[in-house]
């Protein structure tokens, strides 16, 4: 795959992030809601309001705030956050960590669990363990997930107790090395598990039908004919295409999951992006929310290249150019 | 459960909501910040459970002037958690530089009626008034007006101060540190000079889901939460290992009220028969028991009977009584013919036939109410359209663009009638602000009996000026007070001796 393909895509990642941009200055500013209250409180006089709206260029016309705020971003810099009391880029990157091991580590799992389940399920359509996989799949894809991880929390962290019921380390916890990562992967089992069903669930109706639909092709038959062994058949023939759909899926999940994971971080206090995202937009900090959604909006870009090459790597029918 | 890293010392956990993010509480009256950062600050006074002030930094003080004059006497021993002395220059350039431009509730209360705070020597200082002004004590707590040190903020914009998220304080407690996964460490201040706390160390945890607070709660993994609602309540009275503390405190503000407002703009309110009709028609005890689980009281006054020096007993409040509500609306022009919805027949303003619909705008957290305001309103034959906006857009729909018919808001009347009653009563307070007087209430009356109360020096003639306030708005009606409510503390049953103030922890013992 040509190094000309990835400079032009990276190219292309340019209109279309300040074309997210502008989207997300103009909804943020357009929304109703003051950021004046949520900062300063509600028990101002007029005078007072007047006064904070001077102080953050509120009061300028929205083109000049947008003008302002697009020349610096371009120089790297998405702001001071007044609720923060830090600049919006520090805010931001404090919190990416946690979302990138939450969110990495759910799709692990997911794909780790639903690629063989799919290919299990898909071997035999409609056969015993189809119907159980299928069932499963079809259950946690309907479950909304607030409810499972609440019943995460209720039987495996409170009646159990074989995780933490919430935040991403023991409180007060100073451990270092070995011991931290321990107290951190505890910590990370439930919300990672919860998050990983909804995409267990999506991954593993692709791949049975994606295997479903290879086993019945030419090649597999030739493959067959062969005498290559049924395992060998699957796993060597049937599965590499069957899963290119999935393939694009994982992609479009990873990028999405960077936000989309919010519930989940909210429900176990886990401190990542997504909360983040939550409390900026009920604080309108929107030097935050805007610096978010800049940041989603380049890692679904970033997550749909990598999808591409991927796809180039697996399908020999698509060529990069 | 394998090697788990313990708890060092045997920390004390807080759980707080959301994230304040900085933590100066003078800049802001936003409610997660105060919560936050209470147990780092001190007022000039402090006020107990009752409301009486009591010496805090200040130790003494005296009323000059037929109370145009305080003189206030500082405590000598008193540090900054950086070792600095606290002296009077603290207290000028705090109320001056910082509180009277950023707090908006004390710039709103004090701002106007203050001439000047001035320092007169390390341990005195003064505050000059207009006129006489009756309810400053009731506003130098740490919650009204915390005091931040001026070796520190200094010649630098408050609001950008780096100090902001590396507090310096006086409190009981001082600050540590902030970990970026947005954990907030305390350490009692060894020498606070009402003495060292006995909990070593507390830590300031974001759980911003309530349900995960209690489970954490039961699972040991917090210690204290802030405010649990009413079933939770019942599941956790049964808990070995959890206490409850009851306490008109919230983190909004103190001693609130949620109370029904009517837009008087709009023509089906003008006539006070038809306010008079659903004040009789919501049943304020059913209120409590559904919606609040009882942890409250059905409200009967304009003012809070918290604040016990002006609350007025005994006002004729409509009593809860749906046959007296249909006479009142059939006189008023609004006619039930079927049992259903009534119609207009002859109401000024409104079209004949019109049927008695009316909006009801309420924030997301008071559905509860509204569900039951709707249902008990539906009995007298008024239909209630319920909208629930998020806090932003209910306070631009309400108070800037006056868009609504009828609104529910959570009046927290503070320490002083003067902080939260005034605002939505007198007429200077129509205006685009929020929480200011929501129903649009006009009456010379009760504006100039709250002029003649806020100078009013004798508690007894303040007392009078509010009862002869509270009895005018009460039979004008422009509001339905329904329900004084109350916040649920829950703790580990491993501590003790908590207080209900921002300083809950300083008094604390626990075993390990």
């Amino acid at each position: 795959m040509s190094g000309r393909f990835i400079v032009r895509r990276l190219l292309q990642v340019v209109p279309t992030i300040v074309g997210i941009l502008l989207v997300s200055f103009l909804l943020v500013h357009l929304a109703p809601g003051d950021p004046v209250l949520a900062l300063a409180g509600e028990h101002g006089d007029a005078e007072y309001y007047a006064d904070m709206r001077e102080r953050f260029g509120l009061d300028l016309p929205l083109p000049q705030q947008l003008g302002t705020y697009a020349l610096r971003v371009a120089g790297g810099d998405l702001g001071f956050s007044y609720v923060q009391g830090r600049t919006a880029a520090a805010v931001i990157a404090e919190r990416v960590p946690a979302t990138l091991l939450l969110t990495g580590t759910a799709l692990l799992l997911a794909i780790a669990c639903a690629i063989p389940l799919g290919a299990i399920a898909g071997r035999r359509p409609h056969g015993v363990r189809d119907v159980g996989i299928s069932g499963l799949a079809l259950a946690l894809y309907s479950a909304p997930v607030f409810w499972i991880a609440q019943l995460a929390i209720i039987f495996g962290a409170v009646r159990l107790g074989i995780a933490p019921v919430q935040g991403m380390h023991t409180a007060g916890s100073d451990a270092q090395g070995l011991d931290r990562l321990l107290d951190v992967a505890r910590h990370l089992a439930l919300p990672a598990v919860v998050l990983a069903s909804q995409e267990i669930a999506i991954l593993v109706r692709l791949t049975r039908s994606g295997v479903i639909d290879e086993l019945s092709r030419d090649h597999v038959r030739t493959a067959r004919s062969k005498g290559a062994s049924e395992l060998a058949v699957l796993v060597r023939h049937a599965l590499p295409r069957g899963l290119l759909p999935s393939v694009t899926v994982i992609g479009a999940r990873a990028g999405s999951l960077v936000a989309g994971a919010a519930i989940v971080e909210i429900v176990f206090g886990w401190p990542g992006t997504g909360r983040l995202l939550f409390t900026s937009l009920q604080s309108r900090d929107t030097p935050v929310l805007l610096g978010i959604f800049l940041f989603v909006a380049i890692s679904v870009v970033l997550v749909n290249l990598v999808t591409d090459l991927v796809h180039a790597a697996i399908d020999p029918r698509v060529r990069l150019g | 459960m394998g090697e788990v890293p313990r708890r060092a010392d045997r920390a004390f956990v807080v759980a707080i909501t959301s994230d304040p993010g900085q933590l100066n509480p003078a800049i802001t009256t936003n409610g997660s910040v105060n919560t936050a950062a209470g147990l780092l600050y001190d007022g000039l006074l402090r006020l107990d459970e009752s409301l009486t002030p009591g010496p805090a930094l200040a130790s003494s003080w005296e009323t000059l002037d037929g109370g145009a004059l305080y003189r206030f006497h500082l405590r000598r021993d008193v540090r900054w958690h950086d070792g600095q002395p606290f002296t009077a220059a603290d207290v000028e350039f705090t109320f001056e530089q910082v509180l009277l431009k950023f707090h908006s509730r004390t710039r709103a209360s004090l701002g106007p009626a203050l001439v000047d705070v001035v320092a007169l020597d390390d341990s005195t200082v003064e505050f000059r008034f207009r006129r006489p002004y009756a309810p400053l004590l009731q506003q130098l707590d740490v919650v009204e007006a915390p005091i931040v040190p001026r070796h520190v903020y200094s010649g630098s914009d408050p609001l950008r101060n780096p100090a902001n998220t590396r507090p310096v304080g006086t409190g009981p407690y001082r600050f540590v540190s902030y970990q970026s996964s947005g954990e907030i460490r305390y350490a009692a201040n060894r020498n606070y000079f009402r003495g060292a706390p006995s909990v070593g160390t507390a830590i300031l945890r974001v759980v911003p889901d309530a349900a995960t607070q209690v489970a954490a709660l039961e699972a040991g993994e917090v210690d204290w939460l802030f405010s649990v609602s009413g079933p939770e309540r019942e599941r956790l009275r049964r808990q070995p290992n959890v206490r409850l503390l009851q306490s008109p405190l919230s983190a909004g503000g103190n001693n609130c009220i949620t109370t029904l407002g009517f837009n008087l703009d709009r023509a089906q309110f003008r006539d006070l028969r038809v306010r008079k009709a659903i004040a009789h028609a919501v049943n304020r005890p059913q209120i409590v028991e559904r919606v609040l689980f009882g942890e409250g009281r059905a409200a009967d006054a304009p003012i809070s009977s918290r604040i016990a020096f002006a609350y007025a007993e005994g006002l004729p409040i409509p009593a809860f009584d749906t046959s007296r509500a249909a006479l009142l609306l059939d006189a008023a022009g609004w006619r039930r013919s079927d049992g259903g919805t009534r119609t207009a027949r002859g109401v000024r303003g409104i079209e004949d036939g019109t049927p008695f619909v009316v909006g009801l705008t309420v924030l997301p957290g008071q559905s509860n109410y509204a569900e039951m305001l709707r249902a008990q309103l539906r009995a007298v034959g008024i239909d209630l359209r319920v909208g629930s906006l998020e806090q932003g857009v209910f306070a631009q729909t309400v108070f800037t663009e006056r868009d609504f018919d009828t609104a529910i808001g959570a009046y927290c009347n503070g320490t002083d009638p003067e902080i939260g009653v005034r605002r939505m009563l007198v007429s200077s307070s129509i205006a685009p602000v929020p929480f200011s007087n929501m129903a649009g209430y006009r009456s010379l009356a009760v504006d100039s009996l709250f002029e003649l109360a806020a100078s009013a020096l004798d508690p007894a003639e303040r007392r009078r000026f509010y009862r002869a306030m509270q009895e005018i708005v009460v039979a004008d009606q422009p509001y339905v007070w329904l329900a004084e409510t109350m916040g649920t503390r829950a703790y580990n049953a491993r501590c003790r001796g908590f207080s209900a103030t921002s300083h809950f922890l300083a008094t604390a013992t626990c075993i390990p």
